[in-house]
């Protein structure tokens, strides 16, 4: 495929701002929406910003897609003042509640009537981790999906990613196109200027519902899935490992060790200087208590 | 939500609990006629209105031959329903969840009130109680659990959201479980196997009589921390035992048995949260919900429990019973109102084990929350202009409950800052925890609108000179100028002098401590001047120094620190009197059995804990002048602080 057909697809997600102040619902497994910041979720923005940098290397075109009620608007004109071509809102009430597969056929229909050459997204929700809808839909359209991209390098043939593996490990994957490329947060999205700002608010941006991808409603919401939320809870946490008193040791040392605040006595010391004296103070002990590199 | 762990909610069998406190079971003493009583709702009422998620209630006893202490609820006939019923209609419209717990207390119980033989495994009498047991026969191991299982029917009955059954530091179970106790040779004891056959039998008949869908759980004794007693090791494998029997939905802890109470009832010398490791080791092995208590007594310190993973549910009891809305203030962030417990056990452990209700230093309307209890304080129909003399304890609550009144209240103490004695007992060895009731109250006192004023000796004139109509003397009381022969002679001091840094001259290196209190006041002083490197040296009258300590389970730790700091003892000596001059100091005295004299010495310098006199001339003087006058605390008579805050509370609720 000629490098200056290139045509790009960004999905764009919003998520909470994991920082507080945020209220939980859901006795205490959910977060509550009202009263919460809304961002653009940061790989996201860091795809888009590889998007029109190929954009303007290349002169691919760019179109980006946000599923959403209207404030996913803001998030696209964001995207326009960076330089997308073309922003689509997809929103249909009928799609709420719909599981990953349920979205999926909708991401896989969208990709299908805009048949771009390249698929590119965020690898991680920053507030709800993974989503696996992009990967899911490349699967339901037979493409190719490389996930946790920091470094990408296109050819006439296909593309060569560089991918975060195990361990630290890297590792370096070929695809032809098309394919969709999740990105991990590493380029820096550049700020739009005054102009590209102003020119976005009057941007045009189509907005679609179900009756534009003609998929039958059945197969979307939460009449398309198979999965069903049955309950929240919170997690058990994993115990913090703390000295217990050793068995075998005889009960009057296991009653002292245990009111010595545990195996470890406790100590308590004061420390006097300046602020830098302080500081170095404190580094050190947090090296010593292994809490420091 | 500054504890987003401590309020979550968790699911314990068939029941959700709101949040992750759940009160404790201890006696209260507040049975009448061994039946539940209307002060026992209040009690546990008081604390579902302050917000713990699950109440559990004191033991109750399942079998008449379980009778340890006179006061306790007997469960095993239905005339308990009825009560049970008030009881737990009260917590639920508090969203609070009540459990009653179940217990046979086997040879940890007292035959004497019984009028029955005390039933044990083996005949091996219980340290504290003292008493041989009857060796349980096969149809009387049958018979406690067809009890168990017939209790936990009332308990069903009587409304209550789950069952726990005492396994812990006081119980039959235990007795059966352990090495320690259980001699048997029949297939009751010897291998694990067969000590787990009559505490699987008690859980499986209270299993089958309360049906699947009831909360069931045990509080196991998590280390029983005795040679030959049940350690860490063997009570995983015991809980894991019970986890696998699919009978329990949950799994409380205790520590100890009565051979070592003071770590089942830890003091202020014991470490806050000091069974976590224990509760984390247990939790390691069992997936079933585990609690933990023990001094666990601020939400800071349990939400870290709960984030480490270290348990599911914290237990606090003393913290509750000193500050019943402790959940309320902390779900609000209101940690400044907190009135922490200082685990003195004053109040609540040493009144009870005497049989007597129980009740709180800290906080006076334990067991009388019907008349004391929150929401209770009716505003004063007439604002009165209130002075009070004395920022001590008593002098501060009456301060605070007439300021909360609506009264104009003014507080005057000639020190710099409030506390009274409290700023000195805090400077004994190991007693800091004590000027906690400082910090509880200092910012009650301002929150109430008193005004303060420190620094400032007040004189009948310039009393009188404010022309107020109610005054509160709450002036104290002072150690024994002259309490006996010889002590105003030379490098012979009280303690207070001690620990307040006002000896003059030098204590010298080897002091004779004289002790006619048998509190920490004479004991943490000892321990004071030890830990300054002084040799010391203590006579008493009692059998044994620190005679006032067993009931708050200070003796134990206290003794043995003592001793490890190379203090000696001389009991049985009333000491007639001193004399010598610094450093060659002697002590007369004579044997209180045998009436034979002897004298000690020589010692560098004398320090007398030989009682208290009041400080009442204010008083005195301003009697017949002041449209209303009272004195409260130790100016009345020296006691404990117990009783200068309940009189100042009194005084504060009824002017």
């Amino acid at each position: 495929m000629p490098l200056k057909k290139l045509h790009i697809l960004v999905v764009m997600r919003s998520c909470s701002d994991p920082r507080p102040p945020a209220r939980t619902i859901t006795r205490g497994a959910g977060i509550c929406d009202r009263g919460l910041r809304w961002m653009v979720n940061p790989s996201d923005l860091s795809a888009l910003e590889e998007a029109v940098t190929l954009k303007d290397r290349l002169g691919a075109s760019v179109t980006v897609l946000a599923v959403g009620q209207e404030r996913a608007d803001d998030l696209l004109r964001l995207a326009h003042s960076m330089g997308a071509d073309q922003c689509i809102r997809f929103w249909d009430h009928g799609i709420e509640n719909g599981d990953s597969v349920a979205n999926a056929r909708i991401l896989a229909r969208v990709i299908e009537i805009l048949s771009p050459s390249l698929i590119f997204s965020g690898n991680r929700l920053v507030d709800r981790g993974d989503d696996p809808v992009p990967a899911l839909a490349s699967a339901m359209r037979r493409i190719p999906c490389l996930a946790s991209v920091i470094e990408l390098r296109i050819s006439n043939n296909g593309i060569e990613a560089t991918r975060k593996v195990d361990r630290g490990g890297r590792q370096i994957e070929k695809a032809e196109y098309p394919c969709t490329v999740l990105f991990e947060a590493v380029a820096i999205p550049r700020y739009p200027s005054i102009n590209a700002i102003a020119d976005a608010v009057s941007a045009p941006i189509l907005s679609w519902d179900i009756s534009n991808l003609g998929l039958p409603f059945w197969k979307t919401g939460s009449v398309g899935s198979s999965l069903q939320l049955v309950e929240y809870g919170i997690p058990r946490p994993d115990p913090a490992r703390v000295a217990t008193p050793d068995a075998s040791m005889p009960a009057f040392d296991r009653i002292i060790s245990l009111l010595s605040g545990g195996i470890k006595a406790r100590e308590g010391k004061m420390h006097t200087g300046t602020a830098e004296d302080m500081t170095d103070c404190i580094w050190q002990i947090l090296q010593e208590e292994g809490v420091a590199p | 939500m500054m504890f987003p762990y401590l309020f979550s909610p968790l699911k314990l069998g068939t029941v959700e609990v709101k949040n992750r406190i759940s009160f404790q079971p201890h006696l209260t003493n507040l049975a009448v006629h061994n039946l539940p009583s209307e002060r026992q709702m209040y009690y546990w009422g008081e604390r579902a209105k302050g917000g713990a998620g699950l109440i559990i209630t004191e033991e109750m006893s399942v079998h008449p031959t379980d009778m340890a202490y006179e006061k306790l609820i007997d469960v095993y006939h239905p005339e308990v329903i009825p009560g049970f019923k008030k009881i737990t209609d009260y917590v639920h419209q508090y969203d609070s969840k009540i459990f009653a717990q179940l217990n046979h207390n086997g040879q940890q119980c007292d035959g004497s009130i019984s009028r029955l033989p005390v039933w044990a495994p083996s005949p091996m009498p219980d340290v504290l109680f003292r008493e041989t047991p009857k060796e349980m026969e096969h149809e009387d191991i049958e018979e406690v659990a067809s009890y168990f299982a017939r209790s936990a029917i009332f308990v069903r009955e009587g409304g209550f959201d789950g069952i726990e059954l005492q396994f812990g530091h006081s119980s039959l179970a235990r007795q059966f479980l352990s090495p320690l106790t259980n001699f048997r040779t029949d297939e009751y004891g010897g291998c694990l196997e067969n000590r787990l056959r009559a505490p699987l039998k008690f859980i499986a008949a209270v299993r089958k009589a309360v049906g699947k869908d009831f909360t069931l759980g045990v509080r196991m004794c998590a280390d029983e921390m005795i040679p030959g007693g049940l350690d860490l090791l063997q009570v995983q494998e015991i809980c894991s035992h019970f986890e696998n029997s699919g009978l329990l939905d949950f799994m409380d802890l205790s520590i100890a048995t009565f051979y070592n109470l003071y770590l089942v009832e830890g003091s202020m010398h014991t470490p806050l949260g000091y069974t976590i490791p224990l509760a984390a080791g247990v939790r390691e092995k069992i997936k079933l919900p585990v609690f933990c208590t023990g001094r666990i007594n601020d939400p800071v310190m349990a939400e870290k429990v709960l984030a480490n993973g270290q348990a599911d549910m914290i237990g606090m009891c003393r913290g509750l019973i000193c500050d019943p809305f402790l959940p309320k203030k902390a779900f609000e962030g209101r940690l400044d109102d907190i009135r922490y417990c200082i685990a003195c056990n004053q109040g609540c452990i040493a009144r009870i084990g005497m049989n007597k209700l129980l009740g709180c230093v800290q906080n006076p309307a334990v067991g009388r929350e019907k008349e004391w209890g929150e929401g209770t304080l009716e505003k004063a129909l007439v604002k009165k202009k209130v002075t009070i003399v004395g920022g001590g304890p008593g002098g501060m609550w009456a301060a605070k409950m007439a300021g909360r009144r609506g009264h104009d209240v003014s507080l005057f103490d000639k020190n710099e800052e409030l506390g009274g004695q409290v700023l000195s007992a805090m400077k004994g060895a190991g007693r800091d925890e004590f000027g906690v009731i400082i910090r509880n109250e200092k910012d009650q006192v301002d929150k109430a609108g008193v005004k303060v004023n420190l620094g400032e000796v007040m004189t009948p004139e310039k009393l009188l000179s404010q022309k107020p109509d109610v005054v509160i003397i709450a002036t104290g009381s002072n150690p024994k100028s002259y309490p006996v022969g010889g002590a105003d002679g030379p490098a012979v001091y009280n303690v207070l002098q001690v620990l307040n840094g006002e000896v003059t001259g030098g204590l010298g290196q080897k002091i004779c401590l004289i002790d006619y209190d048998g509190h920490q006041r004479a004991t943490a002083t000892a321990e004071f001047l030890t830990n300054q490197g002084k040799t010391v040296h203590i006579i008493t009258s009692s059998l044994f120094i620190g005679a006032e300590l067993g009931p708050t389970q200070d003796l134990y730790l206290s003794r043995q620190r003592l001793l490890q700091k190379g203090v000696t003892f001389t009991p049985d000596i009333a000491v007639m009197e001193v004399s010598g001059d610094a450093g060659a100091k002697s002590v007369k005295g004579f044997n209180v059995y045998s009436n034979i004299w002897d004298e000690w010495g020589p010692f560098d310098s004398l320090v007398l804990a030989m009682g208290q006199k009041v400080d009442d001339s204010l008083y005195m003087s301003l009697k017949g002048k002041v449209q209303e006058l009272y004195r409260i605390g130790d100016c009345v008579a020296p006691r404990k602080v117990d009783m200068a805050i309940w009189e100042g509370h009194k005084i504060g609720r009824e002017i």
